[in-house]
């Protein structure tokens, strides 16, 4: 088809435009036309990976704290101010980094400039508001894990997969971090945390690189520099067996959630499982989905997820069961289906195929500011470079069968493996 | 607000089957989101045969007369797609977003699974159970819980009033014969639209669905008719979900058609109430009392009728004083109205935002389709900003006392009942069900 003119399949690292102020901040813009809204990240790497026991959670109650005003936006106008220029914000905390999003009208960016540069120079921490975002949070909880049947797997299985990793907690923290939390530890966390040496800013959209760079350097150049974060305790000691655990929560159907320590994010091996995850789960096409769903019966979904991080994460099956059944047949297929490919790798039509869906999803991704952006940002968290954002295609076209097959070997093998059945008898 | 936005050229066609092409050409990355709809979906299913249209949509991706269901899998997934299917209660839906280059492929495999299944008898068997057993994991999700009884609390009796997933007790019922029946009614040319954004000329694309659509044109198929909904009393809907700490909580109201004229006086109204994270309703129950991690109230509307509705969750103690908070939030909206201040932040706020719904050529497809589906033309797109301005603080008092709760509100709680019934009989006559009695 005689089309009209497309961009370019990845994002073009060439036109960003990158800065590091006196105080350490450091700074990405890419001007990007194609609607007149601008995408806006303030990325402080810090997550639940800094946390130690006692005082997990932190982060994450922290990001709710800065919401609650600064010196110059007082409590509640953040959003009342943003939203009144055309804009939304949200923020979330993962294991390895905390970041603050706005989507906004571009008209709107110095505004967005002045909010976030107030609240990085002089966020106000008072009890009132802590107390108050101590309950939201434990709703938070509530809601995501001691409710949720995922949510109670998911909390166990990391504390399988890591003995000794701060991985190993939640970041919604336990319960008991959640109502330990002080204001004092909240001052210190942002002295230390949130200071401009430890944060990055990304910008994309309808903006002027130069004109936002000035902007930039005159709202933050002058906030001081802060100490640097503590080095975090990352060893972990080898795996020698298979780890179980279960689950005892009244439910109607039953499930379990394998996991497996993979590389960290900055490995080339991270890639490669990226392709193997489509292989086996990506698409009604893939081995698992064909396999323990549409030909044996033995649950009712799978589902993988590999997610890069700064340490080595987790590469997991979540499968749920159908009614009655219990999980020994489905977890005996999904390991033999891992070994076939561990034993012999994959096709060359199935590495085609989970080559095209991840181009499809790198596509996605660049369709939008706020896709373009986040981007950016997860690849200097994680991988400690931004221009990575733009080379995932490249390093999946240099993933051959052969990769695919040892990263099976090496990382899915058995005696890695940690296991999380759920038992939903009412009455066991 | 400078920043205007502008549409990409956007060609409408009907072609001689009827069949309506609409093409938006677009630059821009290299993907392309092509979007079939067939007007008609679970308000149609048959009484007893609660499930029909989303089981027919999801088995007619199961194989055609041309292809096995696994080779359609093959051929959509090595494009780099996934086939989307879905239904809701108005319209039967089959989309997918692919790289450009595909596109004739995608079009042949969307043509080709809406005009020609074969719904293999397994495959019908296979995925009825697996349904089935999708229905059982459901009941242990609180807020599909909370959503699933909530519709069929507000819409009893209605064609609206059951989820389009169907009920556990008709899935088990439904034959083949159903599934042609179905198909033969309502999958026809002269109701159906398809919908492609992308960097394509208008005028290959509608070729090109001509072309392909061609071995399908038939009969046309007779536009759904559903009557208008009519809202029950005042009442209060316990599910017992004993396990839980957390009530999930849904307190309903009638609405309106997505093709009244109230429309955006009700988004502004609803997104000033519980909309933004500014709203009151997010102010009075999660920043002022910590009830909540979240709260948000809306309008949902359909062909032919809607609802509005306030979702929230609490700690089950605190479920009776969320729902109180919620009543008098709506109740002090509906006597004052918004403030100006109030009023022109979400104005400005929606508008802002516009853009940023149509960013994707799969978000462009989606508004496009959806805006036929209800009658309504593309140009709603570019008239959304000065829509949205020329709502005055009284249309939005007057959509509210229309539309939102106050005392005769219609209320669902999902948690243990023996604890939450107590703390809900002073909002209306308490009926407690089992869980189970929603699928």
């Amino acid at each position: 088809m005689s089309g009209l003119p497309v961009t370019r399949d990845s994002i073009e690292l060439e036109r960003v435009v990158e800065a590091r102020f006196g105080n350490g901040l450091r700074v990405r813009l890419l001007p990007e036309r194609s609607i007149p809204t601008v995408s806006y990240c303030t990325v402080f790497q810090v997550g639940s990976r800094n946390e130690r026991v006692g005082l997990t959670g932190i982060s994450h109650l922290f990001e709710h704290m800065m919401f609650n005003g600064a010196a110059r936006y007082g409590p509640r106008e953040f959003d009342r101010v943003l939203e009144a220029k055309g804009g939304y914000s949200n923020a979330y905390t993962s294991n390895d980094l905390t970041l603050y999003y706005e989507d906004f009208a571009s008209e709107a960016l110095e505004t967005v400039v002045d909010l976030e540069s107030d609240r990085m120079r002089s966020l106000r921490i008072d009890d009132e508001a802590l107390a108050q975002e101590r309950e939201v949070v434990k709703e938070e909880r509530r809601l995501r894990t001691e409710n949720s049947v995922f949510g109670l797997m998911e909390e166990q299985l990391e504390a399988l997969v890591f003995l000794s990793h701060p991985y190993r907690w939640p970041i919604i923290g336990w319960m008991e971090d959640i109502e330990r939390i002080t204001r004092a530890d909240c001052e210190a966390f942002f002295r230390t945390y949130y200071a401009p040496s430890n944060a990055v800013i990304y910008a994309v959209g309808d903006l002027d690189p130069e004109a936002t760079l000035a902007l930039l350097e005159r709202s933050y150049g002058d906030i001081p520099a802060g100490p640097p974060p503590a080095p975090v305790p990352a060893g972990e000691p080898p795996q020698r067996g298979e780890r179980r655990a279960t689950v005892r929560f009244p439910a109607e159907a039953g499930a379990f959630l394998a996991g497996w320590r993979g590389p960290p994010g900055r490995s080339p091996d991270a890639s490669a499982l990226d392709v193997l995850q489509v292989c086996l789960a990506g698409g009604e096409a893939s081995r698992l989905r064909r396999r323990l769903v549409q030909e044996e019966e033995a649950a009712v979904s799978v589902t993988i997820s590999w997610g890069w991080r700064v340490d080595p994460g987790i590469f997991f099956a979540f499968v749920e069961l159908p009614p009655g059944k219990d999980g020994r047949r489905a977890e005996a297929l999904l390991y033999e289906e891992i070994e076939k490919v561990a034993r012999r790798g994959v096709t060359a039509a199935e590495l085609a195929r989970a080559k095209a869906l991840l181009r499809s999803a790198v596509l996605h991704e660049r369709a939008t500011h706020h896709g373009v952006a986040h981007a950016l940002a997860q690849a200097e968290a994680l991988v400690g470079d931004w221009r990575e954002a733009g080379r995932a295609l490249e390093h999946y076209a240099a993933i051959g069968a052969a990769d695919v097959r040892r990263v099976a070997r090496e990382y899915l093998d058995p005696a890695r493996r940690s296991v999380v059945v759920l038992d939903p008898r009412r009455t066991p | 607000m400078s920043g205007e936005l502008v549409l990409p050229p956007i060609v409408r066609t009907r072609l001689d089957c009827g069949l309506r092409v609409i093409v938006a050409e677009r630059p821009g990355v290299p993907l392309v989101a092509a979007r079939l709809v067939l007007l008609g979906g679970s308000a149609l299913d048959p009484d007893g045969r609660h499930g029909l249209a989303h089981l027919v949509a999801l088995v007619a991706r199961r194989g055609t007369r041309r292809r096995t269901g696994r080779r359609i899998d093959e051929l959509v997934e090595s494009m780099g797609a996934e086939l989307g299917v879905g239904v809701d209660e108005d319209a039967s839906y089959l989309g997918l977003s692919a790289p450009v280059e595909h596109l004739p492929r995608a079009i042949d495999v969307l043509a080709d699974v809406a005009g020609a299944p074969s719904f293999p008898p397994a495959e019908l068997a296979r995925i009825r159970r697996r349904e089935l057993a999708s229905l059982t994991h459901d009941l242990d999700e609180p807020a599909v819980v909370a959503d699933r009884a909530l519709l069929g609390a507000a819409y009893d009796g209605h064609p609206y009033g059951h989820p389009s997933e169907g009920r556990a007790r008709d899935l088990a019922g439904i034959t083949r014969k159903d599934l042609v029946a179905f198909h033969g009614r309502h999958y026809g040319t002269s109701t159906a639209l398809v919908v492609v954004v992308g960097p394509v000329r208008a005028a290959e694309v509608t070729e090109l669905v001509r072309r392909r659509f061609q071995r399908w044109c038939r009969r046309p198929v007779e536009p759904p008719g559903i009557p208008e909904p009519v809202f029950p009393d005042r009442r209060v809907l316990v599910v017992d979900k004993p396990e839980l700490s957390q009530a999930q909580i849904r307190i309903a109201s009638p609405g309106f058609a997505r093709s009244n004229p109230e429309y955006h006086a009700g988004l502004v109204a609803s997104s000033i109430l519980g909309g933004a994270f500014t709203s009151r309703l997010m102010g009075a129950i999660r920043v002022e009392r910590g009830l909540s991690y979240g709260v948000r109230s809306r309008f949902a509307s359909s062909r032919v009728g809607g609802l509005f509705f306030i979702s929230s969750f609490t700690k089950v103690e605190t479920a009776g004083e969320l729902v109180q908070v919620a009543l008098d939030e709506t109740r002090r909206f509906c006597d004052g109205g918004p403030t100006a201040e109030e009023l022109e932040r979400t104005q400005n706020y929606l508008c802002g935002l516009h853009p940023l719904s149509l960013e994707t050529h799969e978000q462009l497809a989606e508004r496009l389709a959806d805006l036929e589906l209800h009658g309504l033309s593309h140009e709603e797109l570019t008239a959304f900003r000065p829509r949205v301005r020329a709502v005055t603080a009284e249309a939005c008092r007057e959509v509210a006392l229309r539309h939102f709760p106050r005392d005769a509100a219609f209320l669902v709680a999902v948690g243990p009942a023996g604890a939450l019934a107590p703390q809900l009989e002073r909002f209306g006559p308490v009926e407690v069900v089992a869980a189970k009695t929603i699928l």
